[in-house]
């Protein structure tokens, strides 16, 4: 897997192939990291387009202070959270908020119906406020530390954690009375 | 009732699944896309520059204005938000483009809630 550090000054010497290093790399996390928010593949291949067309176009505004991938990870999930709130008529979706894609989920082309308990953690996911979604998905699924979690969702290490802490809570209740 | 369960049983497992060939053809679409866009001129980004700045004192403008005729009990954070949310409705959609690809990496927009917060307290003051 090529480094980020090697991927950044590619793309201010040559666009092109930067770019397309940074998609071999990180066009499968950021479509998956999406897809668990949105649920539907249209919507997360909108989402997933977004998102690199906003990080091609604002690449300058990266400083390099931070974590390339954490800046990534941020603009895919802002992505994620307008889209979720046009779907319900408002400009983005706040992380208190949880999003109404329950029902979207069973209505989805792209879905593979037989693998019952993956669809019951789904269904468990989905059903929490978007601040526990983010802390769990992005550390159960993409491994990030709770550092870089509170680097993506602009939140403390400390509140990521009670997040994830509530949100598997929850998830283990769902499991367990749904079996 | 079991007190825990074993995520180990499901791995990453997802039952999300994509069409053949999804992840060849999305990059060849935003690389078309990218290259289809002209790179924006120096002058060009001025002028979004300028109208950024006068869509955000007009949604400044808009929020201290509904935040004026409301009533006071209403003055909570939920409403904050809500209010924000109307003047940013208000503005037309080439401006609240603008804005939010000048914000884009500002995930939840709290700070601007804040800065509006403080403008506005330091206006009743």
């Amino acid at each position: 897997m090529t480094d980020d550090n090697q991927i950044i000054p590619l793309i201010r010497e040559n666009a092109e192939k930067g770019y397309r290093l940074l998609m071999a790399k990180y066009k499968e996390p950021v479509y998956w990291h999406i897809r668990r928010l949105v649920v539907s593949h249209a919507d997360a291949q909108d989402a997933t387009q977004d998102t690199f067309l906003r990080i091609f176009r604002s690449f300058g505004q990266y400083s390099g202070e931070g974590s390339f991938k954490t800046w990534i990870f941020r603009i895919a999930t802002n992505e994620a959270l307008r889209l979720l709130g046009r779907n319900q008529g408002k400009a983005t979706l706040s992380l208190d908020e949880t999003p109404q894609v329950t029902l979207t989920m069973k209505a989805d082309d792209y879905f593979d119906y037989g693998n019952a308990e993956a669809i019951r953690l789904q269904e468990a996911i989905t059903a929490l406020p978007a601040k526990q979604q983010l802390a769990f998905n992005l550390h159960y699924y993409d491994d990030l530390s709770y550092k870089e979690i509170a680097a993506v969702t602009g939140s403390t290490e400390a509140t990521v954690k009670a997040n994830y802490h509530f949100a598997k809570e929850k998830i283990i209740k769902y499991m367990n009375t749904n079996n | 009732m079991e007190q825990n369960y074993d995520f180990n049983r499901i791995g990453k497992q997802m039952p999300y699944t994509v069409p053949d060939g999804f992840f060849d053809k999305l990059e060849e679409n935003v690389m078309n896309e990218v290259k289809a866009q002209p790179v924006r001129k120096k002058a060009t980004m001025i002028r979004m520059a300028i109208r950024a700045a006068l869509a955000i004192a007009a949604c400044i403008a808009l929020f201290l204005v509904v935040k004026k005729v409301l009533p006071q009990d209403q003055d909570t954070a939920t409403d904050d938000f809500e209010n924000v949310e109307l003047a940013f409705n208000n503005l037309s959609t080439e401006d609240q483009d603008y804005l939010l690809e000048v914000y884009q990496e500002e995930l939840f927009l709290e700070n601007d809630l804040n800065n509006l917060n403080d403008l506005n307290n330091e206006e009743s003051i």
